[in-house]
């Protein structure tokens, strides 16, 4: 009895720890003012946009053992390209945006090839794609921002509520699509299946029939096509888009990353799951909201993401360790040893 | 041969077509390495610009832009040596020493390198006992300590910058530190031929080289970084071995803190931004895997000079900054391609 009791602990804290920290924070939010409200909750799921994209995109890549450092660029290569398309080149939003999702497939293409023809770390292929994208990106708008000039019509279309009463733009409810479709394809698919399997042991689910080159190469493609997606909604809503979108105050791509880490996704893959991802980049964009009205500073709020990793990070060290010393011993004979011994410490 | 040719012969057994022999053109870019291309940018960089690149003051411009990348990347080294991916909390460190260093200046500049490069190493002590001891993920743990140090850092001090010389206030003695502090990026030797960074960088570099080739630490720290099961059950203290590679690490990263704020006489939370990915590249460049155990020193001073050598040639033909990022990632994407289908061609990867 109280075997399952621990166990359900354990997965509390390991499986639901993003909604703890959710739980946290809302506790939390009923010192700040005006916390509660719909305006605050319009706008902290809206700004949860983009964060969501590049978190699902990194999640993704994560539970199939891989990393993924380019896709706060890749997302910023969205939102340029779908404002370039519209505002330089004339084209319907439409084609603009299938452009945007294009570019960001054909650079995870790149990606896959890298890593699964050409057997190089994901780590170090995407950094350097970081660079490339970095460098075109700046080529094509020259450095400078690239706005709708004066076209809002699909901005105000994105940034309006459709449903009374509830706090979802049209943006946000493009994202949570974006989170139930990655979430049914990772849960009932072939290739969902085939993700985890790859994450938690590659030679494994090679040999057991699973092509790993090919699913390897479309995780890095869906991943890029989110990250464009994402991109260019968040450029459409903002309106406007610069090369520094990136890199500028806490780093999107620092925030999928912590999401992950916190969401409960092993960084040797296999576990791991998509909304629990989402859920915590909710839960840091609310944390954000609650610091700004609390405390109103910027450096408490990189303190507090930090502290928050840093916090997941220890937990999951900590009980690994423990785990590794007491691995392959037998508790029964441990317990005989110590009342023999009179020791109570291993 | 003979056994080869008899199992040829044999009814049945189809003969073993698979090579054997070693490329040679692979076996040469390995031991080569960076210095092949460190070679052909030379030639290129002979072609283009006539007699400007080929000079003490082109040389010497050079040497200056790499030494703090260098001076990060020879501690670096150690920890993708390691098999530890990369330290992320280098940024921070850089800053943190830097800032520390500046914020000791009023008692005297002895004490005020002495804490700076102490706050750094204290990094790398942290580091190296979380991931040496009790095996934390290097990247995820580096990058939430980098997180959680700048938000520190940026509390601490208000997130404003610090100015030696205002830091110093009226004190005559405090006044003199603040400029001995600013002038140690400006000191050259044998009149302006040798800057006194450039020589810091080659002493890290030549440390460097002593502890992983000399000393038993450097044998010890290739075995962890080959196989970290077969080390342990060898009896190496591994966990001892990987917190010395990190407190190095954070030791060279400290004394490229201190002369990067010394150079820009600003201690500010920003200052070693881009150092992590900048110094994994260079180091990468080198011949370096993230597997581990692999590479040398001199190797990744080569790579160091590649960094330096491909910026320089870029701005001599007048290739815009943005896209020198662009030929950046490409060269590095082409290197490590080239790199580890080398290693894989002989097998060692």
């Amino acid at each position: 009895m109280e075997q399952t009791k621990r166990k359900f602990h354990a997965s509390m804290i390991n499986d639901y720890r993003a909604f703890v920290f959710l739980g946290i924070v809302l506790i939390f939010g009923i010192f700040a003012n005006n916390f509660y409200t719909l305006y605050n909750f319009t706008s902290i799921f809206s700004g949860s946009s983009l964060y969501t994209f590049i978190g699902l995109a990194f999640t993704l890549c994560m539970i199939a053992g891989h990393m993924d450092l380019s896709v706060g660029y890749m997302a910023t290569m969205g939102a340029m390209m779908v404002l370039g398309m519209r505002t330089l080149e004339g084209l319907p939003w439409g084609v603009a945006f299938l452009v945007a999702a294009g570019v960001g497939a054909l650079f995870g293409l790149a990606n896959g090839i890298l890593v699964a023809k050409a057997k190089i770390h994901s780590f170090i292929v995407t950094l350097g794609m970081q660079f490339v994208i970095k460098g075109l990106l700046n080529i094509y708008s020259n450095g400078a921002e690239i706005s709708v000039k004066g076209d809002f019509e699909v901005t105000d279309i994105l940034n309006s509520s459709p449903i009374p009463f509830l706090p979802f733009s049209v943006l946000f409810l493009f994202t949570l699509a974006a989170v139930i479709i990655l979430m049914v394809v990772l849960a009932k698919t072939r290739f969902g299946r085939n993700v985890y399997m790859l994450g938690g042991n590659l030679e494994t689910a090679w040999l057991a029939g699973i092509k790993s080159d090919r699913n390897t190469i479309l995780i890095f493609m869906i991943s890029g096509i989110l990250c464009g997606l994402g991109g260019a909604l968040y450029g459409v809503s903002a309106g406007t888009a610069t090369p520094t979108l990136g890199e500028k105050g806490i780093a999107p791509l620092m925030v999928g990353l912590t999401a992950t880490i916190i969401g409960g996704t092993d960084i040797a893959g296999g576990k791991g799951s998509v909304l629990n991802t989402f859920v915590s980049i909710v839960a840091i964009l609310a944390m954000f909201g609650v610091i700004t009205t609390l405390v109103g500073k910027f450096e408490v709020q990189i303190l507090f993401i930090g502290i928050v990793l840093a916090f997941c990070v220890l937990y999951e060290t900590f009980t690994k360790y423990a785990k590794q010393k007491t691995l392959g011993i037998r508790p029964d004979l441990v317990q005989k040893y110590m009342q023999e011994s009179g020791k109570t410490k291993l | 041969m003979t056994t080869k040719e008899q199992q040829a012969t044999a009814p049945g057994i189809k003969q073993d077509s698979r090579r054997t022999d070693i490329s040679k053109t692979s076996l040469f870019i390995n031991r080569a390495g960076a210095y092949f291309i460190v070679a052909i940018l030379l030639v290129i960089g002979l072609i283009i610009a006539q007699g400007r690149f080929v000079s003490i003051d082109n040389i010497r411009s050079i040497l200056n832009a790499v030494s703090l990348t260098g001076m990060a990347c020879a501690g670096l080294a150690f920890v993708v040596y390691s098999a530890n991916f990369n330290d992320m909390s280098l940024p921070m460190t850089m800053a943190l020493s830097g800032m520390m260093a500046v914020q000791l200046i009023p008692f005297g500049i002895v004490v005020s390198v002495v804490g700076g490069i102490a706050a750094g190493t204290l990094v790398g002590v942290v580091n190296g006992i979380l991931i040496g001891k009790f095996r934390a993920n290097p990247i995820i743990w580096t990058l939430a300590f980098n997180m959680v140090l700048s938000g520190i850092v940026r509390v601490a001090w208000g997130g404003s910058q610090i100015y030696p010389d205002t830091v110093a206030g009226d004190s005559e003695f405090a006044q003199q530190a603040a400029v001995q502090f600013n002038s140690f990026a400006r000191t050259y030797f044998f009149d302006g031929a040798l800057p006194l960074m450039v020589v810091v960088m080659i002493v890290l570099f030549v440390f460097a080289y002593f502890m992983m080739t000399r000393t038993r630490f450097g044998n010890k720290l290739k075995m962890v970084g080959s196989n970290y099961e077969a080390a342990r059950l060898s009896g190496v203290n591994c966990a001892k071995t990987v917190i010395l590679a990190y407190v190095l690490c954070s030791l060279c990263a400290a004394i490229a803190g201190i002369f990067y704020t010394s150079m820009t006489k600003i201690g500010a939370y920003s200052n070693g931004e881009g150092y992590d990915f900048d110094c994994l590249t260079a180091v990468l460049l080198g011949g370096m895997t993230l597997a581990g155990g692999k590479g040398n020193i001199v190797g990744v001073f080569g790579g160091v000079l590649v960094v330096g050598m491909l910026k320089n040639i870029m701005t001599l033909i007048g290739i815009s900054t943005f896209s020198q990022y662009l030929v950046t990632g490409v060269v590095f994407l082409i290197v490590v391609w080239i790199n580890t289908s080398s290693e894989r061609k002989l097998g060692r990867a």
